[in-house]
């Protein structure tokens, strides 16, 4: 317990510390804590409960696109500001900014879970491969319309409201740093906390064998939607900061890119250990540093190398690295060893 | 124990990467001017992106040949930092953040296409970066109020404007039907809304107004709309897919209109690639080698679209022109500024009016060049099969007689 104490309060002082430590390297701390949340709630369905999801891109997209419409559509003409021949300027003072930015977050957390509620109880019946592909579909049809919609910009994106002129030139890579920390502790806790109940025991009830699961009483479907809801409400808080982040939304390049972010989010889960609670994190970690090296130092390269540490990952570390230690040190996960079994396991091999 | 130890190389390799990642270079390091750059080598945009870098490249090493830059009585010479966009805005807004925060680069050039430099204004006009950007033309980036962006080239919404009035013109002044399709881009959509204030303007009526996908392989369903309701002019913007795509399908399907006007032609070097079927296609185009402009590095269009021939082995696309014009409107803002100050060499960008190879270059309030028009030009074969890009508007340059209506398929 005490243990536990020391680790979280020293990842914390290094979260709090970290833009101050290493100020040039905030924009990639924050994405940092993006990708963590993503991978975090990615596993609350392709981990925990078996459902290998490529939906979750749809919220996150969604909640990019609202946190910035009502940033804009709460002080200006939301139709106007996007409209590509526009020749007005609209720009917010820093209260209008910042009034924006938070009722924008809100409605980018909660419209999506609602969204995700309603999918959800639609398309949850589907299992295994269908869900996959199902899912896969709504990012792609979702990028597609909301490259359709003129009030949002269509296909000549949308730019979000520019950081205000503060006199301070690293309070827009601090607030958003924080914004993307405070949400990532925000996240972690709330999936750790609904892991410590009988909530996660029905997810990975229904992962093992949903029909037993069924058997036995537990209304899976409602599970299942509660579940997805909570990923999307997260998702599309990441969603709304990493807009804001990047400042310029396109359809299916920045908000429903499930090219990337759709299959970044699964990879990290699996190469940290999909189904435990501090696997995303590591991987999605290990992922970020890889990444950030390789589109540096093998320019041109980049998706090679990639591609590289990837089947890399699929054939030394196929339960990822929380797994691969569980496996290597089984005592620390509270298991208990015989060892004398185990050796003579290990010599009949 | 083999595990451990790759993953003990893994590790420190990072580490040792990331170390020396964190070195960051000045903006002015001896006698060199380091600019930044996010160009797109990979992705959607990458054959544009070549193009862009090839024309900053074949520029820096002019301007370093001939003399370098004069600041405070030294020469400096221009060097580039360029990362890989992969097309993509999310990635090109982090890269300008960590060419100026991590690589300390002051001064920036633009990257391939109007999106990528949507995403890339914030992130320079927060720093006070001044960025020249050669390819970003989509109107939007006019009239967001950023004081760091300058433009060497027109806006979008100008580039088929001409177009349209030319086919009025040709039709006694009467309104024509025009059928369009556009890529979900923010430039092709910009070309569009200019589409939109001609036909506004000249009484024109739009009778097909499709849009297209981003990754652009297929326009059949719309050619099939035009084959049956025969428009007068069919415009055709995406990039340099969208240009491939339509010369192909429209030669495919044999689908005839009497004016063709499309963007990026040069670009997708259709008349190399396409040959005969991309003739009588009238091109928007920023720059021609035959316009007569002047200056002291590449002498003129012709000169220029040598020299580059000889070092890239292909003829130069507006892209690379208007890259390497760039270059030439940072060298003369520099030793106007006699300084490094980005504050300074602001204020002398600003200032900008000067004539290159590729045009007259004078930047309006919004950062926009106001003083170069676009050219027309029309894909134009002799018997033997060999085309050539012709400008055919304005008539101040045109080295040919726009042909038109375009000939039936079947009279070909």
């Amino acid at each position: 317990m005490n243990k536990n104490i020391i680790l979280y309060g020293a990842i914390l002082i290094f979260g709090i510390a970290a833009p101050f430590i290493f100020p040039a390297f905030k924009v990639q701390l924050s994405i940092l804590c993006i990708l963590i949340i993503l991978a975090i709630t990615w596993n609350v369905q392709g981990g925990e409960m078996g459902y290998n999801t490529f939906g979750n891109i749809l919220f996150y997209g969604l909640g990019m696109y609202l946190c910035a419409s009502v940033q804009v559509g709460m002080f200006f003409p939301l139709g106007e500001w996007t409209e590509g021949g526009g020749e007005k300027t609209f720009v917010h003072t820093p209260a209008q900014f910042f009034q924006g930015f938070a009722v924008g977050l809100a409605v980018a957390a909660v419209v999506p879970a609602i969204i995700a509620g309603l999918i959800g109880y639609s398309i949850l019946g589907l299992r295994g491969h269908y869900f996959a592909i199902c899912t896969l579909g709504l990012g792609v049809a979702a990028g597609e319309i909301s490259g359709g919609i003129e009030i949002i910009g269509a296909g000549q994106g949308f730019t979000t409201p520019p950081f205000p002129n503060v006199d301070r030139l690293e309070a827009r890579g601090e607030f958003f740093y924080f914004c993307s920390f405070i949400v990532l502790v925000f996240t972690f806790l709330a999936v750790k906390a609904i892991y410590s109940t009988r909530f996660k025991l029905v997810l990975n009830a229904i992962r093992d064998n949903e029909d037993k699961a069924e058997a036995m009483g537990i209304q899976t479907m409602k599970y299942k939607i509660i579940g997805w809801m909570i990923s999307a409400f997260f998702c599309g808080l990441a969603g709304g900061i990493m807009g804001g982040l990047v400042g310029y939304i396109d359809s299916t390049d920045v908000a429903f890119d499930g090219r990337e972010m759709g299959v970044f989010m699964v990879l990290m889960a699996i190469l940290g250990g999909k189904g435990t609670l501090w696997g995303p994190v590591i991987g999605a970690t290990l992922f970020h540093i890889f990444k950030e090296g390789f589109w540096t130092f093998f320019l041109g390269w980049q998706y090679v190398a990639l591609g590289v540490l990837i089947v890399v990952i699929v054939i030394y570390f196929p339960e990822g690295i929380m797994g691969w230690l569980r496996e290597k040190y089984p005592e620390r996960f509270g298991e208990v060893v015989d060892e004398a079994d185990r050796k003579a396991q290990v010599t009949l091999k | 124990m083999k595990i451990k130890n790759i993953i003990i190389t893994f590790v420190s390799a990072i580490a040792i990467l990331f170390s020396t990642s964190v070195v960051s270079l000045a903006k002015v390091v001896g006698d060199k001017i380091i600019l930044g750059a996010a160009i797109s080598l990979t992705g959607k945009y990458s054959s544009n992106g070549v193009h862009t870098q090839n024309g900053y490249n074949m520029a820096v090493d002019r301007i370093n040949d001939m003399g370098g830059i004069k600041v405070g009585g030294k020469t400096y010479k221009f060097d580039i930092i360029y990362y890989d966009d992969e097309s993509n805005p999310k990635r090109a807004a982090q890269l300008a953040e960590r060419l100026i925060s991590q690589d300390g680069v002051e001064f920036m050039l633009g990257p391939y296409s109007s999106g990528l430099t949507k995403a890339i204004a914030p992130v320079t006009e927060k720093y006070g970066v001044p960025m020249v950007e050669a390819n970003g033309a989509s109107r939007s980036l006019f009239t967001k109020g950023y004081k760091y962006l300058f433009a060497v080239l027109a806006p979008a919404n100008l580039y088929l404007d001409v177009a349209i009035e030319t086919a009025v013109e040709l039709n006694g002044g009467k309104g024509v039907r025009i059928a369009q399709a556009f890529e979900q881009d923010a430039f092709s959509q910009d070309v569009r809304l200019g589409i939109l204030d001609a036909a506004e303007r000249t009484g024109s009526k739009i009778i097909i107004d499709d849009k297209l996908p981003k990754e652009l392989n297929d326009m059949a369903a719309t050619l099939a709309k035009v084959k049956a309701v025969k428009p007068d002019v069919l415009v055709v913007s995406g990039h340099t897919k969208g240009a491939l795509t339509a010369i192909r399908q429209i030669a495919e399907m044999k689908v005839d209109v009497p004016m063709l006007a499309m963007t990026h032609c040069d670009a997708a070097k259709l008349s190399k690639q396409h040959g005969k079927n991309s003739q009588y296609a009238l091109c928007a185009s920023q720059w021609h080698k035959t316009l007569t402009y002047k200056d002291d590095f590449f002498k003129d269009g012709m000169t220029y679209a040598a020299d580059f021939e000889k070092l890239f082995g292909y003829d130069p696309p507006y892209q690379s022109a208007e890259s390497s014009a760039a270059l030439l409107v940072f060298k003369d803002a520099f030793e106007r500024a006699n300084s490094f100050d980005q504050k300074k060499v602001r204020d002398a960008l600003a200032d900008t009016n000067m004539q290159t190879f590729y045009g007259n270059i004078k930047f309006a309030e919004g950062g926009q060049n106001v003083d170069k028009p676009m050219v027309l030009f029309q894909v134009m074969c002799d018997d033997a099969g060999k085309c050539e890009n012709k400008v055919v508007a304005p008539l101040k340059w045109a080295s040919a007689e726009l042909i038109h209506p375009i000939p039936k398929w079947s009279e070909r």
